[in-house]
């Protein structure tokens, strides 16, 4: 069943490699995420891709979020996190692509378990991109609460991106 | 069960972004490599890593076979694939970061069918990087057979299947 608006976001433990001021460029150790742990008490805005590193010329998800991020901050997110099915090391490498520095939480769900937690996963494998692949949606949370859910249903970025957002925070 | 040195190599349909010379960043559309069509009659150096953009895979393994790339072709190999669990379009990313230049055809094998057919599947999702992986390995495969195969017996150490170790077999 998918999540909705009024549910509790579910516990899934995601990883993600932190981002190092003072040594952009090294290897850092991956960590982990606990959702409930990391966005209890917080207004969270997190973005989910089917794909890390799909083509810029389709792909308009991400560049306006890294466009648009102070004015989501200063609407109030604590937290403004990417997340995909692809693993910590391609969404930090995606991230650094972008220079997003710590302003976005590159979060990795490669073995899918928010995915399947939330009802938002598809099997890619039709196109050669795998098993596991979330959905492109984008949801605010206020302490662990879904207070909006854009879901889209065709590609393309409406109900998920930055503006869409920015306009219920 | 694992492919061995004599073997036919398996025909699975891989998936890649061929690179543009003349447009290096364009967006281009995927491409099937089929390792049955696409290996008749040539020799090919195969090279498998857990994951593009991770530590050792960046820092030890693929850069070696860019650096090789040369030698390695100036010994009658028509053909290098790096192939990764990873999907093409993040292989094309790497492939970039790493200046392979089409030099290396950088394939996904998102699906894990090669994996599978060769028996060099590996499950990373206990360590957060899910479940459809291929362990590290380098093979030579000389005209749809196997000739070399080398297989990490620690994934996340370059041992026995980097770019000197396929050099001195060929």
């Amino acid at each position: 069943m998918t999540i909705k608006v009024g549910d509790v976001f579910p516990e899934a433990v995601l990883t993600y490699i932190p981002y190092d001021a003072k040594n952009p460029d090294a290897c850092g150790l991956p960590q982990q995420l606990k959702t409930h742990e990391a966005f209890k008490g917080k207004k969270v805005v997190l973005f989910a891709v089917p794909g890390a590193f799909t083509p810029t010329c389709s792909e308009a998800h991400m560049p306006e979020y890294v466009e648009r991020i102070d004015e989501l901050k200063s609407k109030g997110a604590d937290i403004v996190a990417c997340v995909a099915s692809n693993d910590q090391f391609v969404m930090h490498a995606w991230g650094k692509s972008y220079n997003v520095k710590d302003n976005i939480l590159m979060l990795s769900d490669a073995n899918g378990e928010l995915g399947s937690a939330l009802g938002l996963v598809n099997d890619g494998t039709a196109r050669r991109m795998g098993p596991i692949r979330l959905a492109r949606f984008a949801v605010i949370l206020d302490d662990l609460k879904v207070v909006y859910l854009g879901v889209e249903s065709a590609p393309g970025v409406t109900v998920s991106g930055a503006s869409a957002v920015l306009a219920k925070l | 069960m694992t492919i061995k040195i004599g073997d036919e190599f398996p025909q699975v349909q891989l998936k890649y972004v061929p690179y543009d010379a003349a447009a290096p960043n364009a967006c281009k559309g995927p491409q099937l490599l089929d390792t049955k069509k696409d290996f008749a009659g040539k020799k090919v150096v195969i090279v498998g890593v857990p994951g593009a953009f991770s530590p050792t895979c960046s820092a030890q393994h693929l850069p070696a076979y860019v650096s090789k790339v040369d030698e390695i072709k100036a010994k009658g190999v028509d053909l290098i694939v790096c192939v990764s669990g990873n999907d093409f379009f993040v292989m094309d990313a790497w492939g970039k970061q790493q200046k392979v230049d089409g030099k290396i055809i950088m394939a996904g094998d998102a699906n894990g069918d090669l994996g599978r057919a060769t028996g060099l599947a590996l499950d990373l999702s206990k360590v957060g990087l899910g479940p459809v992986r291929l362990t590290r390995f380098a093979a030579i495969v000389d005209n749809g057979k196997v000739s070399y195969l080398a297989v990490e017996p620690d994934s996340s150490e370059v041992a026995v299947s980097g770019a000197g170790d396929v050099l001195a077999a060929l």
